[in-house]
């Protein structure tokens, strides 16, 4: 086991590694950015070192004086959390060369899966399925002929594009032509480059993704899934859960296997996240997160496993402790994104000072977060003040303790997202399960005129 | 709670050393220990405002650390009291094996060093203090 972690993230998951290293009764060093000398993460590591000015690229992003502060530290290991050097593999690959354990995968995965269209080569040559999709089409008559191979409606896209330019969505072979002409000259227009291709629309997926975890000697197993279709119009999750409700048992079978497939071809080690569309029956990989994510508490709290704990026991070259066999999820859990955010204006984020914070307690509730009474929140970073969990028997039974646990929660100061989320609860849409990523938006467009529903 | 007995010594501490107009204050007692800095920037406050009877000081910039990494003297090394007749180097700041320079920004004279020879440093920490 290692000696000394040095933790190169901030907020709420600095705090979360700090746990599960003292936890497992290894030293921590914190990294903190002059903006954030006061955050909890900071208190209680074992040492601190400020690395850099607030923005990012002066501190949390500044790879040498992070790897300078390992150094100096006597560090063995660096957990780079989420977000900033996370899925960085020269960052991973510097701190290799200085003779510090990155905890997360091999730098060679990193950059394999850090790229969509590789990522995506991959896991085809592997048999998993993914969003079906034309190569570059020259013309029209092609897009159309294309596809009528994978059926209407589907998506025309410029492969510059971004933002919604260049792309349209087609219903049915009449429309191709005017739509391919006036697509590709957007995407000329905003990106001197028209070229096009086509790939299956998937009107109202859920976005569904697998857990797994992986060792250094080749074992692989997964933690279940995580259902996190409910994310905002910028495609931001904000309430997670596990295991995902009204899923065909043959799909939760299917998810889960796939996911231990592309994880052991790619000899995937540490935790990871392959995160699929789900489409009735359909599946598509989207992408593989090599990395912890923000919502791993769910899949922890259903499991009983550590996942963080796990991650550092694997990156010391321990054994898995557990066969597929052993893991046995129980109940529901949900994650509700605590953001200082104002749902009420396109969850625009909010900077200031907290003037007063409570947090819920009792019976099945966890609260990971880094702020307190008085603490500020940054212009600088990510606007999420705490990530508030519940588990319940069923999934019913977390819903009423999520709406009384948010009712519990005060946060004075600047806007956030607690009271939306209390009134997500109370969603009969949200109760009845199995919504899609386009949910969310829509609910926020209605709410805004109900009239015109 | 530990925190606010921490809190409770400290302040008799600082208000001694804030009313006694002193540049540098250490107490030790066992494991406890403090030491108090005047920040040059607040030294080039007071000579603005002298508080008490102080004698102003002079004007002081801090020469602050702008990487993490450990501090290397010069051979031979930077004193207390040298006079610096124009910018010129202070000593480095070693970060995966390469020196940054730390200078001192103009002439002036050296009021101050805050670090030893191989000290680890963190950004922003002061090295020297230059009095102009």
């Amino acid at each position: 086991m290692f000696r000394k972690v040095l933790i190169a993230n901030r907020g709420e998951i600095a705090l979360r590694i700090n746990r599960a290293c003292h936890e497992l009764g290894v030293a921590t060093v914190a990294i903190f950015s002059e903006a954030d000398r006061g955050s909890l993460h900071v208190r209680h590591a074992d040492e601190a070192f400020c690395v850099g000015a607030g923005p990012v690229a002066s501190s949390y992003l500044n790879i040498a004086n992070i790897i300078s502060t390992g150094l100096i530290c006597g560090a063995d290991a660096i957990h780079p959390g989420y977000g900033f050097l996370a899925e960085n593999a020269r960052f991973a690959e510097i701190a290799r060369d200085h003779g510090l354990t990155f905890i997360g995968p091999a730098p060679e995965v990193i950059t394999a899966m850090g790229d969509k269209a590789t990522a995506r080569r991959i896991m085809a040559e592997s048999g998993v399925p993914t969003t079906p999709g034309s190569g570059i089409l020259a013309t029209p008559e092609e897009a159309a002929a294309f596809a009528e191979t994978i059926g209407y409606p589907v998506l025309l896209k410029a492969t510059a594009g971004g933002g919604g330019k260049g792309m349209r969505a087609v219903e049915s072979p009449a429309e191709m032509a005017n739509a391919f002409a006036t697509a590709s000259a957007e995407a000329e227009a905003s990106f001197k480059d028209g070229r096009m291709y086509v790939e299956k629309l998937i009107r109202s997926p859920r976005h569904i993704e697998v857990q797994v975890l992986g060792d250094q000697y080749g074992d692989v197993v997964h933690l279940g899934e995580r259902d996190c279709s409910v994310q905002k119009p910028s495609h931001q999750k904000l309430i997670e859960e596990a295991p995902a409700a009204a899923l065909d048992p043959a799909v939760r079978d299917r998810l889960h296997d796939i996911a231990v497939t592309a994880a052991r071809a790619v000899k995937y080690t540490n935790a990871g996240t392959l995160e699929f569309l789900v489409d009735g029956s359909s599946v598509y990989f989207m992408e593989m997160n090599t990395r912890i994510q923000v919502e791993h508490p769910v899949t922890e709290m259903v499991y009983g496993v550590d996942l963080v704990k796990e991650q550092i026991r694997i990156a010391a070259g321990e054994r898995l402790g557990f066969t597929q066999a052993d893991l046995q999820p129980h109940g529901c859990a949900i994650e509700v994104r605590v953001n200082a955010e104002d749902p009420e204006n396109n969850f625009a984020p909010a900077a200031g000072t907290l003037s007063r914070v409570e947090f819920p307690g009792g019976p099945g509730v966890r609260v990971d977060t880094h702020v307190y009474s008085g603490s500020v929140v940054p212009p600088f970073y990510d606007s999420m003040l705490a990530k508030i969990i519940v588990t319940g028997r069923t999934r019913e039974s977390a819903i009423l303790r999520m709406e009384r646990a948010l009712s519990e929660t005060r946060i004075e100061g600047v806007k956030t997202t607690v009271d939306f989320c209390r009134e997500i609860m109370r969603d009969e849409a949200f109760q009845r399960a199995g919504l899609g990523v386009d949910w969310l938006p829509r609910y926020l467009l209605e709410r805004r005129t109900p009239a015109a529903v | 709670m530990f925190e606010d007995t921490i809190a409770e010594r400290v302040r008799p501490l600082a208000q001694a050393f804030t009313d006694g107009g002193l540049t540098r204050l250490t107490v030790r007692e066992g494991e406890f220990e403090v030491e108090f800095r005047r920040a040059p920037a607040t030294a080039a406050a007071a000579a603005v405002a002298p508080a008490n009877d102080v004698a102003p000081a002079r004007p002081m910039d801090a020469i602050l650390a702008d990487v993490v990494g450990v501090v290397r003297f010069l051979r031979p090394p930077i004193t207390e009291g040298m006079a610096l007749d124009a910018d010129r180097e202070l000593a480095f700041v070693e970060t995966l094996g390469i020196r940054n320079a730390v200078r001192s920004r103009g002439p002036g004279r050296v009021a101050m060093i805050y670090v030893t020879d191989g000290q680890p440093v963190e950004y922003g920490q002061p090295l020297f203090a230059i009095e102009r």
